[in-house]
């Protein structure tokens, strides 16, 4: 019995595989598996190629998973489009349409014998029972169900319930079609079983969302009254969530004429004593870094997430990269300094979000949810939250004594001063871009500008010690050590996982706060250190630089890092952990050389 | 200049006393604004001379107001400031950064010229005589304040040939 | 909130201590107290008054006045004016800016403001010049016209903002001058009391760099008062028509007051809050929505 089944499916936009995607996770959590689901498209917006992921696990899931287990060609040409997104082995078995006439021994994978292989008459199939080849992907989850044992009752519940409107003779077509798969695969078992063991929460209570949704969720959660943005992929969905949600707690939400007026709308809101928020994509974020520096130096608090995808410009829309990360630590003009936090997960992104209003109220700055195509669009099945740990801070507000000769921007001890919001009686201010002395009132005095940058800046400095916004696993003396945060952090979990079974001396650091760099964190990280990778989906290594520029990284320690839509696997890191490992051990002999 | 909402044929002695406080209240308020402008601009002599002109404006209208007690006591009034506009004030574009006095006092007098057009303007249609009488004696009052004025010009130097405003910088982008 | 209805407020409460940059001569003095006399004769407390500007010598404006002011960046008063409506609709928001923050780096809001006719009123005060970094070519310079940056003459055909506006559909719009304190201050109060968008352009003209016809005197000279024309402020098209002649003329007055004025913006969110608030999970609750079942 396996505990955990990768599935990689491809085709064409027409065959539905990601709806097929769609209903083996639901059928999966209804089962009471852990599950997580990541889509990925190529650029065109109907019939282009799409493909998703689903992998099923008994026991809670870190991230998509490395090499394919199970692969659905729905056509090779599509399929093979996704390259390294889904990467077979010689562990993988492979199901494909007989209708592209290829003979099992001559599918076109390159330099890998698949455990097995099997030619499906998918669409024949579909059109004989449904009249349809469009069921094609109802006769896949037939074959899944028949092969790996998920989803024979769940999946055909699902699709009842979401064909129930469009009648019964539909249901009844794609009964036929699931059948027709589960009966096929029946009578033809696999060479060596897979069925997937029974879960232990098997009718537990799941949560199935995304990244963006759960996102959304937790700003409104947070205390969120207002959203401004404008559509940009992949971040749309958290704007669309606002749309559905917000009025219902008196809140409102804007889609802008363009970026720009998005977070400015967000600003005015916060200005207005609202929390507030924005979400965008990289060239988005390039087009609101003008109105992050204005909120920075008016000390609004604002949270602004970030999807990234694969950059510059325009760059990939639908691929995931973590390239945004200078942008989200510089962008904006002038010595300004803003929280970045980045979630690993659909899961930690609740925390993290909350987490983000917290520090943006708390510090009255804006803040930087940095989050990533594949966590945003990814949905993971998950244990319900419970909502009562998290604390929900609001900006301090003045009171009595303040409000005689209110001054907005006072020199405080931590440098925090208490904001006021228009209809507050006594606290009438002007808020501003440009430089101001305490009372608001512009200045262009080097003095005060030196005093309030001091401001501006040392209020962050609790920020670093928040230890919480650090997760440190493995041996915690480990001489090898790894860095990696946002989507990749969950695959070096993983391996880290992996590599700790296999009796590697190693550790991992995953911040959620990436900037300010909390100094002190990684020092203590790195002081056993000797060997260790900064890990990133950047073309420049960007993490290992930033990094570089603010701590002094012990000399073994280098990057790993790769562009965008070329996936980290779990696999990946072990390895680059073993040629550490080998390394170090070489350095040591040669430590114990006799000196000349 | 502007004058809104007032009928002079139906003005009582009253309102047109208050006119007339209003009307110089407007003129100081001017003048201490552009003598502002003046000390924020560096143009001293200029924001000395307009403040002569703001104490000017103030006695005169002290002794408005207390004949409007003599005669009306604290009766409420009746007309507003949002009456009327730069009947006895400069124009807003009178005042320039770095003016020479002689240039503020010039401003000066074509304001008092200003406000005894408005008062002469004014007098025809009048119908109560006692309010005739104090338009006709308000309107004098201007031709003493230009004698004034142009007493201070008369003070000044002879202009020479080169102006102050030659030697400034230009304006400083922002 | 407080709102105090019995209280009488006069223009010197609205009135800060902050000193004017502006350059002696300046149209915008006149606007501000034109400013300070609408809100007097409203009469809303100055802290339920959110005024945002963008930037530009004009748009120093909310720091001369005692209401909440936000003085943002170049171009986006309206988009950060719209976030503070909607944030809390209760307020008086004003925005205002110059005619090279409003009609040419924040030219592309406006069109979006005028459609979802928040009830936000803007005023923008027209001086034709970029003055605060010295005098170059604005968006309604006029053609031919020799700035720093047009050396022999302007090539392009001025904006004019009232047709702009008009053409959009915004339900209020006049123009005001400041040789006319008492006439400004009537027409910028009536924009406040539209419900609904409105926009209120003032040809101020810039002391240092504007040109001798478009200083107060030239202006007076041709101007005009719409209601001594007898023009119909709530006839969109003779409003359109009159609008034209900017440039040439200085209509002054309403053009156009639509006679029956629709919901705003924000009329329609407090019916959509109030409609869907009976769905609301409670917050804690929130994550609820992703059972499946």
């Amino acid at each position: 019995m396996r505990k955990d089944l990768v599935f990689g499916m491809a085709g064409s936009g027409g065959d539905g595989i990601v709806s097929a995607g769609d209903s083996l996770l639901q059928a999966a959590a209804a089962e009471g598996y852990h599950g997580v689901m990541t889509k990925s498209f190529g650029s065109q917006i109907r019939g282009g190629e799409s493909s998703c992921r689903v992998r099923i696990s008994t026991t809670p899931i870190l991230n998509p998973g490395g090499n394919l287990d199970v692969a659905v060609a729905l056509n090779w040409e599509d399929f093979l489009k996704f390259g390294a997104e889904l990467p077979v082995s010689g562990n993988t078995v492979v199901i494909y349409e007989a209708a592209t006439g290829i003979p099992e021994d001559q599918i076109p994978l390159v330099g890998v014998t698949p455990l097995q292989v099997i030619a499906v008459p998918i669409a024949a199939m579909a059109k004989e029972t449904a009249g349809t080849e469009r069921a094609k992907n109802t006769v896949v989850l037939g074959l899944i169900a028949g092969w790996f044992g998920i989803g024979a009752v769940a999946v055909m519940k699902g699709i009842r319930k979401k064909l129930a409107k469009k009648g019964e003779e539909l249901v009844d077509a794609n009964q036929r079609a699931f059948d027709a798969g589960r009966a096929f695969a029946m009578e033809h078992p696999l060479k060596t079983s897979m069925n997937v063991a029974v879960s232990d929460t098997k009718g537990a209570v799941k949560l199935i969302t995304d990244g963006n949704d759960m996102c959304a969720a937790a700003a409104i959660f947070a205390g969120c009254q207002f959203f401004g943005g404008y559509p940009i992929t992949p971040s749309t969905e958290i704007m669309q969530f606002f749309t559905d949600h917000v009025w219902k707690y008196g809140g409102a939400v804007l889609q802008a004429e363009d970026e720009i007026a998005g977070i400015g709308a967000a600003v005015g809101a916060s200005f207005a004593g609202k929390k507030s928020m924005t979400a965008t994509s990289g060239p988005g974020m390039s087009l609101k870094s003008e109105m992050m520096g204005l909120a920075s130096i008016a000390e609004l608090p604002l949270v602004i997430v970030d999807v990234q995808r694969g950059g510059p410009s325009t760059g990939l829309p639908t691929k995931t990269e973590q390239s945004d990360l200078f942008a989200a630590a510089f962008s904006a003009h002038g010595d300004v300094i803003r929280p970045v936090l980045a979630p690993t997960s659909v899961a930690d992104i609740f925390r993290i979000t909350i987490e983000a209003f917290n520090i943006a109220e708390y510090y009255q700055t804006p803040v930087i949810v940095l989050s990533d195509q594949e966590i945003a669009s990814r949905k993971e099945t998950l244990d319900p939250i419970d909502t009562s740990q998290f604390k929900i801070i609001n900006r301090v507000q003045p009171v009595g004594a303040d409000l005689q000769d209110y001054k907005r921007f006072k020199q405080t001890e931590n440098h925090i001063s208490p904001i006021s919001h228009p209809g507050m009686l006594g606290g009438t201010y002007l808020a501003s871009g440009i430089e101001h002395v305490e009372s608001g009132a512009p200045t262009n005095s080097g003095s005060v500008h030196q005093r309030m940058n001091d401001k501006r800046t040392k209020k962050f400095e609790p920020l670093k010690d928040r230890k919480d916004l650090f997760e440190v696993t493995g041996n915690p003396h480990a001489p090898i050590g790894i860095v990696a945060w946002g989507s990749v952090a969950g695959v070096c979990r993983e391996a880290l996982d992996m590599a700790l079974a296999e009796g590697l001396n190693v550790k991992l650091l995953v911040p959620y706060l990436l900037y300010p760099v909390a100094e002190g964190v990684y020092n203590d990280f790195f002081a056993s250190v000797q060997k260790g990778l900064i890990i990133d989906q950047t073309h420049l290594a960007q993490t290992f630089k930033l990094l570089r520029m603010h701590i002094d990284l012990p000399k073994g320690v280098k990057p790993l890092a790769r562009s965008g839509a070329n996936p980290f696997l779990p696999s990946d890191i072990v390895a680059a952990l073993h040629s550490l490992l080998s390394e170090l051990q070489r350095s040591h002999e040669g430590n114990l050389q006799p000196q000349e | 200049m502007a004058i809104r909402g007032i009928d002079f044929t139906t003005l009582s002695l009253k309102d047109a006393l208050d006119l007339a406080i209003l009307v110089e209240e407007e003129a100081q308020e001017r003048y201490e604004e552009f003598a502002a402008q003046m000390d924020q601009h560096r143009t001293p002599d200029a924001a000395k001379f307009f403040r002569y002109m703001v104490e000017n404006e103030a006695k005169h209208g002290r002794e408005l107001s207390s004949r409007r007690v003599q005669l009306f006591g604290d009766a409420p009034r009746s007309v507003s400031r949002t009456m009327i506009y730069d009947i006895e004030a400069p124009d807003y574009d009178a005042a320039r950064a770095f003016m020479s006095p002689r240039r503020a006092m010039e401003a000066a007098l074509a304001s008092e010229v200003k406000a005894h057009g408005f008062f002469e303007a004014a007098l025809p249609a009048i119908k109560d005589a006692e309010v005739h009488a104090l338009f006709a004696e308000l309107r004098d009052e201007e031709v003493l304040h230009q004698n004034l004025v142009k007493g201070e010009l008369a003070k000044l130097p002879p202009d020479s040939a080169v102006s102050d405003e030659d030697f400034v910088d230009e304006p400083a982008p922002q | 909130m407080s709102t105090t209805g019995t209280l009488e407020y006069t223009p010197k409460d609205y009135k800060s201590d902050l000193k004017p940059i502006w350059c002696p001569g300046c149209g915008d003095f006149s606007v501000v107290q034109g400013i300070y006399r609408a809100l007097a004769a409203i009469g809303r407390p100055p802290h339920e008054i959110a005024f945002v500007s963008g930037i530009g010598c004009s748009s120093r404006i909310p720091g001369y006045t005692t209401a909440y002011g936000f003085n943002s960046v170049h171009g986006r008063a309206l988009p950060i004016a719209q976030g503070i409506k909607l944030a809390n609709p209760d307020l008086l928001v004003l925005a205002a800016g110059g005619d090279g923050d409003g009609f040419s780096i924040g030219g592309g809001h406006i069109a979006h403001l005028i459609r979802r006719n928040m009830d936000i009123t803007y005023i923008v005060m027209d001086n034709q010049i970029y003055g605060l970094t010295k005098g170059q070519l604005s968006p309604t310079s006029q053609k031919g016209r020799v700035t720093c940056t047009s050396r022999f003459g302007s090539l392009e055909n001025p904006v004019n903002p009232l047709l702009y506006v008009l053409a959009y559909g915004a339900g209020f719009v006049a123009q005001a001058s400041p040789t006319d304190l008492a006439g400004m201050a009537a027409v910028i109060e009536e924009a406040i009391r539209y419900p609904g968008f409105a926009f209120v352009n003032i040809q101020s003209p810039c002391v240092t760099y504007g040109e001798e016809g478009q200083q107060i005197k030239g202006l007076k000279a041709i101007s005009e008062s719409l209601a001594g024309l007898g023009h119909n402020p709530a006839d969109r098209l003779a409003a359109m028509d009159l609008a034209q002649h900017y440039g040439e003329k200085m209509h002054l007055g309403v053009f156009y007051r639509n006679p029956e004025p629709p919901p705003t913006y924000g009329d329609l969110v407090k019916e959509r809050q109030a409609l869907l608030s009976k769905d609301a999970l409670p917050k804690e609750r929130i994550l609820d929505l992703f059972i499946k079942k």
